[in-house]
């Protein structure tokens, strides 16, 4: 190989795309010819040289800033799933009490009564009250909570009510009513609703439960069940009738 | 979920965005705006991305978007003012004398790299700072590998004679 074919196969050469068999003959001519060898050695330098040049990291405030952009994408999403559930709602003439969105809810409150409902049938804490007479249920939350949550007993129609919990959802204390259907555990979380929002009814799944949520009389629910979706339908209308 | 696989695909190769940009733009400010926009078309076009190459792909997003703001504005890119070397990794294991001689040496190659018209640049810059191969390099620069080759092979050429005659000649060796 002659000075001139390693010449132009320098860069290539020291970026590691040369073939190998060309490779080899560029090493081959390297230990003979001392001024190629001498202009490969100062290309390396120059490779490290370049190298030592500044590398310019992110700032966190650029991190900041894209972060904030994807969050922000996910909530006009968000909004826009919202606005279509209305528009259905709506078009459906509002008849349905309940009604299905097969998309995730607005914030973080599917995900934490989800939470919790796991938690309590893990840590064997489903009840602080275990009673299936709602009139020592409703009196224990007395005290403990600055509301009286309303407590039903379903058991004529297949869901008694086994016990009561004081729990934290969304950062604030809930009561917490457990009833059972056969071998399922549903989990009803009550707490007052702070400002008028507009009563509306939501159903979803999540990570295998289902979750329905819905208001009456200034009181926000969220039932939470394993439970087949029609019985935990089921089971819903009733407590909101009760 | 396109904006969690954003999250998980794209945020990581944010710093090598950045890098890029810098060395594109010769400013930080520009750059942080360069990339910024760069992801928000990202975002839009995360379908197209292949799982193995979100990088390349990231970078040839970040190039799209600085030539597309350099053609709203004609020539900011040279009219930009350099910002200060605040990156530059001092070598602690240095003496005092060594690491002045090291920072002066890496502000040389800084400006060195800088007065590079910009093809050449960013060919070296994905190459020594990113390592991407040269078929990397031609998909996101979109020339063939042949114009990556001489790229390279010109603009070393450039820079080693810029610092032949700034550098001290020991750290050429």
């Amino acid at each position: 190989m002659s000075c001139e074919h390693v010449e132009r196969d320098l860069d290539t050469y020291l970026d590691n795309e040369l073939d190998a068999a060309t490779a080899m003959d560029v090493r081959g001519h390297l230990n003979e010819c001392a001024a190629c060898h001498r202009r490969v050695a100062e290309r390396e330098a120059l490779g490290r040289l370049v190298r030592a040049a500044p590398y310019y990291s992110a700032p966190d405030r650029l991190r900041a800033r894209v972060l904030a952009q994807t969050t922000r994408a996910r909530s006009v999403r968000r909004l826009l799933t919202w606005a279509a559930a209305a528009v259905l709602f709506v078009s459906l003439g509002g008849g349905m009490s309940l009604w299905r969105s097969a998309v995730t809810h607005g914030d973080a409150m599917p995900d934490e009564v989800v939470d919790s409902h796991v938690r309590s049938l893990m840590a064997s804490h489903l009840f602080d009250v275990e009673s299936t007479d709602q009139h020592t249920v409703k009196p224990w939350f007395l005290g403990k909570l600055d509301f009286s949550p309303p407590v039903a007993d379903l058991a004529s129609i297949g869901f008694p009510l086994v016990g009561g919990r004081l729990d934290y959802i969304g950062g604030r204390p809930v009561a917490a009513l457990v009833y059972q259907r056969q071998r399922h555990t549903i989990n009803v979380f009550v707490s007052p609703v702070l400002n008028d929002v507009v009563t509306r009814a939501n159903v979803q799944s999540l990570r295998g439960f289902h979750i329905h949520h819905w208001v009456h009389d200034r009181m926000s629910f969220w039932a939470v069940s394993d439970l087949n979706e029609a019985e935990l339908t089921e089971f819903c209308k009733a407590l909101e009738a009760s | 979920m396109p904006l969690r696989a954003f999250e998980e695909t794209v945020l990581p190769h944010l710093d090598a965005a950045f890098n890029y940009a810098r060395w594109l733009t010769k400013n930080s400010a520009e750059a942080e705006d360069v990339v910024q926009d760069a992801c928000v078309r990202a975002m839009r076009f995360l379908s197209s991305m292949r799982d193995d190459d979100a990088r390349a792909w990231l970078f040839a997003i970040v190039r799209n978007t600085f030539y597309s703001r350099v053609s709203r504005r004609a020539n900011m890119a040279e009219a930009i003012p350099l910002d200060s070397a605040k990156d530059a990794r001092p070598d602690v294991a240095l003496d005092p004398e060594e690491r002045l001689l090291q920072q002066h040496t890496v502000a040389l190659v800084r400006a060195a790299l800088e007065q590079l018209p910009v093809d050449f640049r960013e060919v070296i810059v994905l190459r020594e700072f990113e390592g991407l191969s040269y078929k990397e390099i031609a998909a996101v620069v979109r020339v063939p590998i042949g114009t990556v080759m001489s790229r390279l092979a010109r603009g070393r050429e450039r820079l080693m004679a810029v610092l032949k005659l700034t550098a001290p000649m020991e750290t050429l060796r």
